[in-house]
């Protein structure tokens, strides 16, 4: 192919490429994430209202306005337990800031009854909730545990880690992104 | 058998596609190197210096940048978590250190970065499959009957557009015979995925949007796209009168 001809048809596929830019335009101006719950980051964390090991009952779109931490874990679950002590440093830390753990226990595949002692034993504060049914665990499409969602003021995910334990600077760098 | 592959490289273990492919990269790009005229040895050393700079560099810069939370747990700074991590600062790291050992051993600039498109290549169709294994760089819904079930949402699969296209991208380099003008392959390899990129972006659910609706990656990959033809017909103007 000649030089001109070449050139000629470099400038057309540049033009080409700009006119499909000005046609692919998103005029919903957003992209799908906030809209649908969906448990990925920038999506709208799934709702769900679940028992305390007290018998209260929480519900996390009543958190809304304030950053949560929600942690699926178990007692037979190495990682869960060696980050627990770090949750509830930090959850102590950034409480006074609105900041908060939930974390949801997932008893339908756990010992119901150990899980007060495990709880007790660590002296951990933060509120546990039970998902008896395993609602959370297919709302959140837990594959493995630990699983960890960071939700935004908003209520949308500002991240996902799968696994751990987490290291404490972690849990301090995403939480203090989410209390600005 | 999509849900098996998501089940299997489900995060994290949805790395170990991108793992598989920088090792394939490699020995692909090892395979044809000496027809660029580098030894093979300091183009080994050129890609582990590089990986290695790219795992260091990434998270140095994410503790430095994070200076006070690592004070208080200095521990942490050894932790295994991937995400105390920052993926751009590891990059310019890896380029930055690439660029100094090249210098250093006096590598041919475009020559070697055609001995490396067999790995960008291999590792652009890595990436697109771990994509696809832990469902992220996720496609707009649609009524589509090749639709994809993700993120409680029927959606267009653009992991696997992406992959075709990049799959189609390394044939085409691999299989084509060798030119003299040292540059083209990388300069093909990167107008190709700008080109690529710039078409498959306007099915994506997860574009970041600037001035009303516009698509910031189709604008950096028309820019990369022009880049690239430019810099071919420089090259090929350079050889012509050289």
């Amino acid at each position: 192919m000649q030089q001109t001809q070449r050139r000629i048809l470099f400038l057309i596929l540049l033009a080409a490429s700009f006119a499909w830019i000005l046609f692919s335009v998103d005029k919903s101006g957003t992209s799908t994430a906030g809209k649908i719950p969906a448990p990925k980051t920038g999506f709208l964390a799934p709702d769900f209202a679940l028992k305390t090991l007290e018998g209260e009952t929480i519900k996390l779109s009543d958190l809304r306005g304030h950053p949560v931490l929600v942690n699926l874990w178990a007692t037979w679950c190495p990682p869960c337990r060696a980050e627990m002590q770090t949750l509830e440093t930090v959850y102590n830390d950034y409480k006074d800031q609105g900041f908060t753990v939930l974390a949801v226990n997932m008893t339908s595949e756990d010992d119901p009854q150990a899980v007060l002692p495990f709880v007790t034993e660590r002296g951990l504060t933060y509120p546990i909730l039970l998902d008896n049914k395993g609602e959370i665990a297919k709302a959140y499409q837990m594959k493995s545990l630990p699983s960890s969602f960071f939700i935004n003021r908003d209520g949308t995910i500002n991240e996902v880690v799968i696994g751990g334990p987490m290291a404490e600077a972690l849990l301090r760098t995403r939480i203090e992104e989410m209390l600005k | 058998m999509l849900n098996l592959f998501r089940s299997l490289f489900a995060p994290p273990r949805h790395l170990i596609l991108v793992f598989a492919a920088v090792w394939l990269g490699l020995t692909l790009a090892e395979k044809r190197v000496s027809r660029h005229g580098i030894l093979k040895e300091v183009f080994d050393n050129l890609v582990y210096y590089s990986i290695l700079a790219y795992a260091l560099g990434g998270r140095i810069l994410f503790v430095l940048e994070h200076l006070q939370v690592f004070i208080n747990s200095p521990l942490s700074i050894f932790s295994p978590n991937i995400d105390l991590f920052d993926p751009l600062g590891a990059l310019a790291t890896a380029i930055l250190v690439g660029v100094v050992y090249g210098q250093r051993q006096k590598l041919p600039f475009w020559a070697t970065l055609d001995a490396l498109t067999p790995l960008f290549a291999t590792l652009a169709i890595g990436l697109h499959l771990s994509h696809l294994a832990a469902g992220t760089a996720f496609g707009r819904p649609t009524a589509l009957p090749w639709g994809m079930e993700l993120w409680n949402a029927i959606r267009h699969p653009t992991q696997v557009y992406e992959l075709i296209a990049s799959i189609f991208i390394f044939a085409f380099l691999w299989l084509r015979k060798p030119g003299s003008l040292a540059g083209f392959d990388f300069l093909c390899f990167t107008a190709l995925t700008a080109g690529s990129r710039l078409i498959l972006e306007a099915f994506r659910g997860d574009s970041s949007l600037i001035f009303n609706g516009i698509r910031s990656t189709q604008v950096a990959a028309w820019f990369i796209l022009a880049a690239a033809l430019i810099a071919g017909e420089i090259l090929r103007t350079r050889e012509k009168t050289a």
